[in-house]
């Protein structure tokens, strides 16, 4: 009983501090951008993978899609891989700076729709 | 991959050995996904079941023939719901830590546990010695209905996650 007190007090804190973190509401489909440049980092895992790339004036941190749909649509890690030259379609986060949600990537002439 | 401002221990068990494996695995997080909802299934069921029979539908049955199965499935749901849910939290801690959608269901699910707990022993009494057609006390029917409405708002709230 104490302790489930405690639970309670102890989520509640964290409510306080907690900010809105994005999420497929979050994104701007009105304002769609293509991003042009090389893979910075690479992190193939699940839920998402995640790739930075350089673009032409910022780093965009680009949300992609659950790995199982990656490998199945023949966007392996090795092509999403760092130093790979990036073209990505996608809607700008309104909550995080400079993040995207891509749509569809193109690498080495390979274009993969992700939704 | 962190967030901005996260807490030391939530990037510490995010970036445990097990949430590395979470997230590398193609498989690992899909399954937690899915076994979360089936746990989901049965212990939503279970709790439906318990919840109604409290507020008179199948009036017809003994309480303990119903209760007693009943809450054996809820805790058997509730237990794979924990810890598929806690694979699912691991993978991303630093991100769904700072969701409030999540957080808010954490809330409703440590309230709806209480409520469980405190309700325990007058339900047992309740579940074994009322008689088929014998109504529960108001006080075991407005629990009833608090526990339908805060576990419904957890399934409610656990799919509205992603979306904020």
């Amino acid at each position: 009983m104490k302790r489930q007190i405690l639970f309670i007090a102890a989520l509640a804190g964290m409510t306080s501090a907690a900010i809105a973190h994005h999420g497929w509401g979050s994104y701007d489909a009105a304002k769609p951008v293509t991003v042009t440049g090389p893979i910075l980092t690479s992190v193939f895992t699940n839920p998402h993978a995640t790739i930075t790339v350089q673009g032409t004036d910022k780093v965009w941190t680009m949300t992609l899609a659950p790995t199982s749909r990656m490998i199945s649509r023949g966007a392996l890690a090795e092509l999403v891989a760092v130093g790979k030259r990036v073209v990505a379609f996608g809607y700008p986060s309104t909550a995080e700076k400079d993040e995207l949600r891509a749509e569809r990537i193109t690498i080495e002439g390979k274009t993969v729709e992700l939704r | 991959m962190a967030a901005e401002g996260a807490s030391s221990w939530l990037l510490a068990i995010e970036q445990s050995g097990i949430g590395q494996a979470i997230r590398q695995s193609t498989w690992a997080y899909p399954a937690a996904n899915v076994i979360h909802v089936l746990g989901l299934a049965f212990f939503a069921a279970a709790v439906v079941v318990m919840d109604l029979r409290l507020l008179g539908v199948f009036a017809a049955t003994k309480p303990a023939d119903v209760i007693g199965p009943a809450r054996r499935f809820a805790v058997g749901g509730l237990a794979i719901m924990i810890l598929s849910g806690s694979c699912l939290f691991i993978a991303e801690a630093s991100h769904i830590a700072h969701n409030y959608i999540f957080l808010t269901k954490m809330v409703i699910v440590a309230v709806g546990i209480l409520l469980a707990l405190l309700v325990h022993k007058p339900l047992t009494r309740y579940s074994l010695r009322a008689a088929a057609f014998e109504p529960a006390s108001a006080g075991l029917r407005f629990t009833a209905i608090l526990s339908l409405t805060l576990w419904l708002t957890v399934a409610g709230l656990g799919r509205f996650i992603a979306y904020v």
